[in-house]
């Protein structure tokens, strides 16, 4: 057993294979050997060869590993101006300000005002925008962004809403910005298909992922959008993070998932977060090899069929009720009860949504077909039960 | 089978959470209050913040409640997020200042800048912003952020185990905590990081607490196994080493503490060695 003197550090050898840090000559060596296997999408319109995974930086707050996905061959970096607080931009202009400009892609958003339904208010500024991003350009360090994402557009009217748009534009033509885009987190495919029609947008951020197999409009628009040339980036590939369950007692096959969404050749590249070096690794692999196996598709067929706690309040099942209940709603008061322990506040929206009895009663068969695979009348029937216990029993 | 799933429901739930405190914005004189917004939870969160929810929802978010004021054009807006614990809201509140904002002293730590006054108090991360510029609204904001934090439950004060590091040439506000992966590594969690300066030299230090010395002991030779160095088999040590993109890392580790320095030359070893066993005894 070795001494360990309290007195001063043991000094080691160099560790070991992998992730350590190699003199710049074999580092440079072992990114060109990557590289040769690297595969390589376009970004539609934006002429920018994107490796098929990228980086969503936007919980990282380490600079090494952005660095070793970098040295990897990563070369698209996602950002925006609310993560952090600015410091994930203020974290990577720091990183790449000793950096060949053009060796790395950095997009990043810009979140304008707008109403609760996601249109235009009087909020919606586009002065306060161009400060917002000049903002972001000053943490960057850098005299251009590679694409500047309109951040979460989930309403066609904030789509074209000129005076906006025109001060994208100006950025573009001012060349702070190469190229525009947006990200859009609801009613993406309406969405989608209208910013297809437009002139406007060279790149889409949006979800998708393999819950969304199903789901043919999704699938459909982001056809119609590659096929009008936009460039097409994927985001929430892993449909809610590594795990099928909230207590990660489930862990899922992450590259299957990827690789999922990169069968699709419309999307030119991924976006998963990442924050560890196990987790580069890992999806370092799929840059070179995109090929599924056939357990990633039985792996996939599996955690598909886990339906989850937790609804994802796509509001799908709204159009399909007959008796138009607040299904998102009812699903959240279930998570209460069941997922945080929360009896008491289940029960008080249960009985804000005025619900008393089991409303599904009427129906012998539910009409809701929930991606998610959530058998939604009994959870109703579980939960609307609650309004019955008496608040005693209740915490 | 049917009547006997309400009283599990009782039987299993009773009193287990007793008292998630219920939020009721305050009344801001002057201003009309607009509470139409969804409570959000982990599953929706995204739809609200997008993707810097993933922080969130790394460090325990619950819910988030949301309120708008507004007096003619002028809005405000409050966004109140339960996490966890104390610990995950100063990690939220944390991640997001900057040492260069104006401090406040509201609920255990808050500051403003352009119009933005963020704090945290117990459980929760406050978020309060205004577009505008006129001083009246910005008293009115200002009015509003104290009237939440005295509305809200919990501590005003900072996390315990900050008070462990050492105060020469810390960085104030600089403060962090980190509850997933540590240095990019997924075997450290949980772990506090403060930065320091000493002439030019800048170097951070992450302070792990343990729940026993067996864990701390294991957690040091996971590290060690990963930059394949054979563990000293021992309850306490110190080794310098390189960590691939981490650079030279200073590990020490006694009972169930656990330092790790970065950002220091291996020939500053006496730096380091100063600063782990003021934190380590």
């Amino acid at each position: 057993m070795k001494r360990i003197t309290r007195r001063g550090f043991l000094k080691t050898g160099i560790a070991g294979a992998g992730m350590m840090a190699i003199p710049s000559t074999m580092a440079s060596a072992a990114l060109s050997i990557q590289d040769q296997n690297i595969v390589y999408r376009t970004l539609g319109r934006t002429g920018l060869k994107v490796p098929v995974v990228s980086f969503g930086v936007m919980r990282s707050d380490n600079p090494g590993l952005c660095k070793a996905a970098y040295e990897k061959g990563i070369k698209l970096f996602d950002t925006a101006n609310g993560y952090q607080g600015g410091n994930n931009e203020i974290m990577l202009g720091n990183l790449f300000k000793g950096m060949k400009r053009d060796s790395f892609f950095l997009a990043t958003k810009v979140k304008p005002e707008r109403d609760r339904e996601g249109k235009p208010n009087d909020q919606t500024s586009p002065e306060k925008f161009l400060e917002m991003f000049n903002t972001s350009l000053s943490r960057l360090q850098m005299d251009y962004v590679d694409i500047l994402y309109v951040h979460d557009i989930s309403h066609t009217d904030l789509l074209e809403y000129k005076p906006l748009i025109n001060a994208a534009k100006g950025l573009k033509k001012s060349g702070k910005a190469k190229f525009l885009g947006f990200s859009t987190h609801r009613n993406e495919p309406a969405v989608i298909n209208a910013a297809a029609e437009l002139d406007t947008w060279d790149v889409i951020l949006t979800q998708y992922n393999y819950r969304l197999a199903n789901a043919a409009d999704y699938t459909s628009a982001i056809r119609k959008a590659a096929d009008a040339g936009i460039g097409i980036v994927a985001m929430k590939t892993l449909a809610g993070g590594g795990f099928l369950d909230r207590e990660r007692t489930k862990p899922m096959n992450t590259t299957a998932a990827i690789k999922w969404v990169l069968s699709n050749p419309g999307v030119s590249t991924t976006i998963p977060g990442m924050t560890s070096f196990d987790q580069l690794e890992l999806n370092a692999k799929i840059l070179a090899d995109i090929s599924f196996t056939e357990q990633e598709k039985q792996d996939l067929l599996a955690a598909n069929a886990e339906p989850g706690l937790l609804c994802s309040g796509c509001g799908q099942c709204l159009k399909e009720c007959p008796h138009n209940l607040p299904v998102p709603d009812l699903m959240r008061a279930y998570m209460y009860a069941y997922g945080y322990s929360m009896p008491s506040m289940a029960k008080s929206l249960v009985a804000e949504i005025g619900i008393r009895g089991n409303p599904c009663l009427s129906c012998d068969e539910c009409k809701i077909k929930c991606y998610r695979n959530f058998q939604i009348k009994e959870k109703i029937a579980d939960i609307s039960r609650l309004a019955d216990i008496p608040n005693e029993f209740l915490a | 089978m049917k009547n006997k799933i309400p009283a599990g429901i009782a039987l299993c739930l009773i009193s287990l959470f007793a008292g998630a405190q219920d939020i009721t914005f305050p009344e801001l004189g002057g201003f009309k209050k607009i509470t139409k917004y969804p409570v959000y939870t982990p599953e929706n969160l995204w739809d609200f913040i997008n993707g810097a929810a993933d922080t969130y929802l790394a460090l325990g978010f619950v819910d988030l409640h949301v309120a708008e004021y507004k007096k003619g054009k002028e809005v405000i807006k409050a966004e109140i997020y339960r996490h966890s614990d104390h610990t995950m809201a100063f990690g939220i509140y944390s991640s997001e200042r900057s040492p260069s904002y104006r401090f406040l002293k509201i609920g255990a730590q808050g500051y403003i800048i352009d119009g933005v006054i963020n704090f945290f108090k117990g459980d929760y991360y406050v978020k309060i912003r205004t577009y505008t510029k006129k001083p009246k609204i910005l008293q009115s904001e200002e009015s509003l952020a104290m009237r939440i934090a005295s509305m809200l439950e919990g501590e005003e004060v900072m996390p315990s185990l900050l008070a462990e590091f050492p105060t020469g040439g810390k960085k104030e506000n600089e403060e962090t905590y980190i509850n997933e992966s540590v240095l990019g590594h997924q075997f450290l969690n949980k772990a506090f990081k403060t930065v320091y300066t000493l002439g030019t030299d800048e170097f951070s230090i992450y302070f792990l607490k343990y729940n026993t010395p067996q864990e701390t002991t294991r957690s040091a030779e996971t590290y060690l196994a990963s930059a394949k160095i054979e563990a000293p088999q021992s309850e306490d040590g110190k080794i310098v080493f390189t960590d691939g993109y981490n650079g030279t890392v200073f590990l020490s580790w006694k009972g169930d503490r656990m330092v790790i320095i970065t950002g220091l030359a291996k020939d500053q070893a006496d730096i380091a060695d100063k600063y782990s066993s003021e934190m380590l005894e």
